[in-house]
């Protein structure tokens, strides 16, 4: 009989000599929040949404304007501003889901040290949304692969504004989704964060493009919603460039807006994590 | 002693109704999601924003265009009705979720056993405080109108022309909007799915096909006549749309190469948004489990 619990300790200890370090790491960290966000069955769901979304490029692009040799890159990221709605979804879904249901108990008490659940939340959306971003692309260059031809818009990823438009539909993605993620962590509700980030995204810079001036002009470039000019083509950031009255970013230095919003939100998702209570 | 005594005075409301009478009748059912609905911390953060969104920006706009010399303050009164939608659309579907999310359906359902009068309780509660809301957030827009048109010695006649059609249509599209969120939310029970069809039905669409007419037209061509088919099919769309029907509400506008619905039109197409979802939810509700 008593050999039995001194197995089991033999058993037990002998990880202890193991070289590798015991406890929390982050990978072990990252590992688990990769496994929170497969194992739900509606991330498929959303993945496939956000993909089709994407898609629905085929419709916008029936309205295109045939005109041989200009590029077909317009076109193909047109269903962008549709399925960043999915993007935002994952990220305010990941940061505050955990809150809504409780989990977030065990989860804090299984990492005491909380600043790498974010970490790991952060790497795991980017790494989700790169991919989603990158079949969703995909899906909406093959959708709308028989309207470029029959308006003879060529997509030639050689020529720097076709290779601009298709790498920062899959960054502007990520970044929503960060964006997403550093909302959903900060008010810990995943509809606030939604809300918010359709808001910010979306509502705001539409609203503030219809009523221009000196200052809607300024807040739209300092927006998150300023992002999205990395999806314009070169005479449409022409026309926005010419009938702004404040600063008017480029298209990279547009993401930058977004990506520092992104940075920004985390920031002060990581600050209320660290000083404030877990509730 | 005492279960005689509570029978018998339950029993005397009988002699004059129905044999279930004691039951949830309809009043109480209303009355009870009246409570759930003003007693929820989100309601009024829902209301709070519904009334100061359009007095900041409809205030904003006028001292904008104050300087104008054509100055007519009235223009500026629907300049806050996009932002506005915003917090009733979320309570809408938060009345309509609410239950589902935290698990208090299940005492709902219990307690209202044949299950419709609750989604009709809910549609008549949110109604009513919607339109409290919006009659306040529109009188908040017209007493934002004041300061500007003081500066200009301009009387603010609301009785003029299109002036009571644009005060009531607000009021009716901000009151018709919470109730959308409301039909969505009772549809789709989870908070998250339902808040994103909402928001892509009533925000994100009609900017999406706005990109349309700008993929078909080419932004440094000067303007020619007529309206390009693309644009027409779009604006077709948009009008058939929540928010674009909600805009013939409002104003009397004729939009290029729509149908001319006129306010009626607009407001039977709103009306459409809501009974369907509503109905397909009452349908879930009568037919399927709740869970």
């Amino acid at each position: 009989m008593g050999g039995v619990p001194a197995t089991a300790t033999a058993r037990r200890a002998r990880p202890a000599r193991d070289p590798r370090p015991r406890g929390v790491t982050l990978g072990r960290v990252v590992a688990s929040e990769a496994d929170k966000l497969t194992s739900l069955r509606s991330t498929g769901w959303l993945a496939l949404a956000t993909v089709a979304a994407a898609a629905t490029a085929w419709g916008l692009g029936m309205f295109a304007r045939p005109e041989p040799g200009a590029s077909g890159a317009p076109i193909a990221v047109a269903g962008a501003v549709l399925s960043q709605l999915g993007f935002l979804v994952l990220g305010a879904r990941t940061g505050a889901d955990e809150y809504r249901s409780g989990t977030a108990r065990s989860t804090f008490a299984a990492v005491p040290r909380r600043l790498p659940v974010l970490a790991g939340q952060a790497l795991v959306t980017a790494a989700a949304a790169l991919v989603v971003a990158v079949t969703a692309l995909g899906a909406a260059v093959a959708a709308t692969a028989g309207l470029r031809a029959a308006a003879g818009l060529a997509l030639d990823v050689t020529d720097p504004e076709t290779a601009r438009l298709l790498a920062g539909f899959v960054l502007h993605q990520t970044g929503v989704a960060l964006v997403g993620l550093g909302l959903g962590a900060l008010v810990r509700r995943p509809d606030a964060a939604l809300v918010a980030g359709v808001l910010a995204l979306v509502v705001l810079d539409h609203l503030l493009a219809t009523n221009p001036g000196r200052v809607a002009d300024t807040a739209r470039a300092l927006l998150p919603g300023a992002g999205a000019r990395v999806l314009l083509d070169d005479g449409r950031l022409d026309a926005l460039a010419a009938g702004s009255l404040g600063p008017h970013p480029g298209p990279w230095s547009g993401h930058l807006v977004l990506a520092a919003w992104a940075a920004a939100l985390l920031a002060a998702a990581a600050y209320r994590l660290r000083r404030g209570d877990v509730t | 002693m005492t279960a005689t005594t509570a029978a018998s005075r339950r029993a005397r409301p009988t002699a004059h109704r129905p044999a279930d009478a004691g039951g949830p009748t309809l009043p109480r059912v209303v009355a009870a999601q009246w409570t759930a609905l003003t007693t929820l911390r989100s309601s009024r953060w829902a209301a709070a924003p519904t009334v100061v969104l359009p007095r900041a920006l409809t205030h904003l706009s006028a001292q904008a265009s104050s300087v104008d010399p054509g100055f007519d303050p009235l223009g500026s009164l629907t300049s806050g009705v996009v932002l506005s939608q915003v917090p009733p659309l979320v309570l809408g579907v938060l009345v309509g979720t609410g239950d589902f999310s935290t698990g208090a359906f299940r005492t709902t359902y219990v307690a209202v056993p044949r299950r419709w009068p609750v989604l009709v309780a809910q549609t008549v509660a949110t109604a009513a405080f919607a339109l409290l809301t919006a009659v306040a957030a529109v009188a908040a827009a017209v007493l934002a109108l004041l300061p500007s048109a003081r500066s200009r010695d301009i009387a603010l006649d609301l009785g003029r022309d299109g002036t009571p059609q644009t005060l009531v249509g607000m009021t009716l599209l901000l009151t018709a909007i919470a109730l959308l969120g409301l039909a969505i939310g009772a549809l789709v029970r989870r908070s998250v799915p339902a808040l994103t069809a909402a928001v892509l039905l009533v925000l994100v669409l009609p900017v999406v096909l706005l990109l349309a007419t700008d993929l078909s037209t080419d932004p440094l061509a000067p303007a020619t006549g007529g309206v390009p088919p693309a644009v027409a099919v779009v604006n077709t769309v948009v009008a058939f749309l929540p928010s674009g029907a909600g805009a013939l509400l409002t104003a009397d506008v004729v939009v290029e190469g729509a149908p001319d619905l006129g306010p009626w039109g607009g407001g039977l197409v709103l009306a459409a948004w809501i009974a369907l979802p509503l109905a397909a939810a009452a349908l879930r509700l009568r037919t399927r489990d709740v869970v």
